[in-house]
């Protein structure tokens, strides 16, 4: 009993946890280069829309996927443009972003909604793998593709953060922009690139809400979960690995808000993503952390060359 | 010359013969001004849920009247009510408002006591004015017939529930849904699962998930969007359509449901309105409070479609001792359950005692009829009902 109620939580937890785990990846990018993005749930919602209108134009969610990734980025752009550019503050841009994602998605979603999609991406089984005890029913017993590519990518995109110079490269435009420049870094292109990077992942999670993990549009169904994914990036302290851990648990909170609702209360669990994001936040700043895991140095300050 | 002079003269008063019938004319027009009413929405159009249901009704009377203009607000939460209602009294010259939200209702009295010309009606509230009438259209009748198919056909004996807010008016849907159910399968329960908000489609599928996890096959629901049913379908389990015809999101899912057609009540409405017989002085009173017998709510899967041909003969394989009626099949049981409530002379309600609720307590005496009051103000939960239930009263 107590085993499949495990496997049942864990094996939801992925379903969940996927679009906050694409969403934070590209936030972590975005983040780390100095770029702030609060537009994620705007960024989000036309990913969600383009998506499903492609899948139900053409029949194919998986071109979905690929036009929502595509409108998550090219909305990102406006976010790099008005931010980085221009730059505006990155807190006004990006809570403009938000606005203006979830005004237009509803605008040209009109037409879509209250339309079933009959073509979503299926569930698929991995033989052999999913005879393992416990772990072949969680991970590879009817999951979802979209979930396998969200796992496979957090270890690329950790590697690449830490152990290339393009990571190397991402992370001294996030800290030092001004010495970075110095060395011959092109700055703005850097910046202009991991804001793309998380405007494509962003597209990519709201594409995943709207053909995967529940088959229609509908004006505000991404509910938050941009904001949940902002949270989450603090949560994990800017790190692609800690950020797979994060989304899974917040992922397993949601699910547990319902799955305990009889013994629990379920403002407790909700809640808890939002707290311990203040919780990870609190421990950061104390002590020697800060300095090794704490936010990007120059997060949230636009760089001009040659002023301090 | 005398000619040209004829001409002039006859010309001249042609012209303002004419000048007067236009002036005329537009004044019969001025006289012929369209009815102008104004629609408050709490959630978006495309909820394909309970906005959706209001916004067809709203097109049902715009199509019914040629003299009726209508528009609307989507998206309006508690606090911008007024402001919304300043703006379309101000700008957009209403004369009629309705605003469709329990959570609108302080608002719109407020700001009805600002624009006292103005006539407001507000969907399913509690207080009036003397221009502000209230309305709704009640559903507990169907989840009864829903819960007497679905008691019917579960196997686990076990059905899931996934409700919005905690108030009277969803534990009085969960309520007369258990009631159906223990009247065909005293052995099954019902499983109740809150999302504290009425629209939140992830919310709405972990909570549908996390009841098929304990074994729930069959489920209704009290939410804003299609998301119990298109995750019931997905898991081969049955639900129902809410508000609106859901069949196409599901349809080897959907069992039966329940549908509105707010468009009778609004018709209703503007139509006393254009004729006088609503003014900004005579609502005190006025209060809808429609059902099955008025047809501001059908059973079915869809318009046309009462129940899902695919469960309908195993429906009718099931039978059931109802007081009586003797053995019945449970096809028959909710055909005839239906025509008693739509009757004009309604002989049946899903609220007639002996009720008492999972503390004990006897809620109706034997053979009581539950009042509008007592309907209006439910909070206790049936027998049959498991899981946590806010505000439960304590005894």
């Amino acid at each position: 009993m107590i085993e499949s109620w495990i496997i049942g939580t864990l094996s939801r937890t992925l379903a969940y946890g996927t679009p906050l785990l694409l969403g934070t990846l590209g936030e972590i990018y975005s983040e780390r280069s100095g770029v702030l993005n609060l537009g994620i749930e705007g960024m989000m919602s036309i990913g969600a829309v383009s998506a499903f209108a492609t899948a139900f134009l053409t029949g194919n969610p998986w071109l979905g996927m690929l036009v929502a990734g595509l409108a998550g980025g090219f909305a990102s752009l406006l976010h790099g443009l008005v931010s980085i550019t221009l730059r505006a503050n990155q807190v006004v841009s990006g809570l403009a972003l938000t606005m203006l994602g979830l005004g237009l998605s509803g605008l040209f979603g009109k037409g879509f909604e209250g339309k079933p999609l009959q073509s979503t991406i299926p569930n698929i089984s991995i033989p052999i793998l999913q005879d393992i005890p416990y772990l072949g029913e969680i991970l590879f017993n009817n999951q979802n593709p979209v979930i396998y590519f969200a796992i496979v990518l957090t270890p690329i995109l950790s590697f690449i953060l830490y152990h290339t110079s393009i990571g190397i490269t991402i992370r001294s435009v996030g800290e030092n922009p001004a010495a970075a420049d110095s060395t011959g870094i092109n700055v703005w292109l850097v910046r202009y690139l991991c804001v793309l990077t998380g405007g494509v992942l962003s597209g990519l999670a709201g594409g995943y809400l709207s053909i995967v993990y529940r088959p229609a549009w509908t004006q505000g169904m991404t509910a938050g979960m941009g904001w949940l994914i902002i949270a989450l990036t603090i949560f994990s302290s800017w790190s692609p690995v800690r950020g797979l851990l994060g989304a899974f648990f917040f992922g397993a909170l949601i699910h547990l808000s319902f799955r305990l609702q009889p013994w629990v209360s379920p403002g407790l669990l909700k809640m808890m993503p939002y707290g311990s994001a203040i919780i990870a936040l609190v421990i950061l700043s104390l002590g020697k952390l800060n300095r090794k895991a704490g936010a990007p140095n120059a997060l949230q300050q636009p760089y001009i060359r040659g002023e301090k | 010359m005398f000619k040209n002079k004829y001409v002039l003269t006859t010309s001249m008063v042609f012209i303002i013969l004419s000048l007067i019938l236009v002036g005329f004319s537009s004044t019969v027009v001025a006289q012929d001004k369209k009815l102008k009413a104004g629609f408050i929405y709490v959630g978006p159009v495309g909820d394909y849920g309970y906005t959706k249901s209001h916004d067809v009704g709203r097109e049902y009377v715009e199509e019914m009247f040629p003299w009726l203009e209508t528009f609307i607000a989507e998206n309006v939460q508690a606090p911008d009510v007024e402001s919304t209602i300043d703006q379309f009294v101000n700008n957009r010259d209403a004369d009629v408002i309705f605003t469709t939200s329990f959570s609108h209702m302080q608002g719109t009295i407020s700001a009805a006591e600002d624009h006292p010309d103005t006539l407001f009606f507000h969907c399913s509230g509690v207080q009036r004015r003397k221009n502000v009438g209230t309305y709704f259209s009640g559903l507990y009748q169907l989840y009864y017939l829903n819960g007497l198919m679905a008691g019917a056909l579960t196997e686990s004996d076990k059905l899931g529930y996934v409700a919005a807010i905690p108030n009277s008016e969803v534990k009085r849907h969960i309520n007369s849904f258990a009631i159906g159910v223990k009247e065909v399968n005293p052995d099954a329960t019902v499983h109740v699962r809150w999302l504290n908000t009425w629209f939140d489609p992830p919310a709405a599928k972990e909570a549908t998930q996390s009841l098929l996890e304990i074994g729930a096959d069959g489920f209704a629901f009290t939410e804003d969007s299609p998301t119990v049913l298109q995750t019931a379908q997905e898991n081969g389990a049955f639900s129902f359509s809410h508000y609106n015809p859901m069949y196409r999101f599901a349809k080897e899912g959907t069992l039966s449901g329940q549908l509105t057609n707010r468009g009778v009540i609004y018709a209703d409405i503007l139509y006393k309105v254009y004729y006088g017989i609503y003014t900004s002085n005579n609502l005190k009173n006025v209060d809808y409070w429609w059902l099955l017998k008025e047809g501001a709510v059908e059973l079915g899967a869809k318009r046309g479609m009462k129940i899902n041909p695919d469960y309908i003969d195993e429906l009718k394989s099931k039978t059931v001792e109802v007081p009586y009626l003797g053995k019945i099949s449970v096809y028959d049981l909710v055909m005839k359950r239906l025509k008693q409530m739509k009757s004009d002379r309604v002989t049946f309600d899903p609220f007639i005692g002996p009720i008492k609720d999972r503390e004990g307590v006897l809620r109706l005496k034997d053979g009581e009829w539950a009042t509008h009051d007592e309907l209006w103000t439910m909070e206790w939960a049936y027998e049959n009902i498991k899981g946590p239930w806010p505000g439960e009263p304590k005894e």
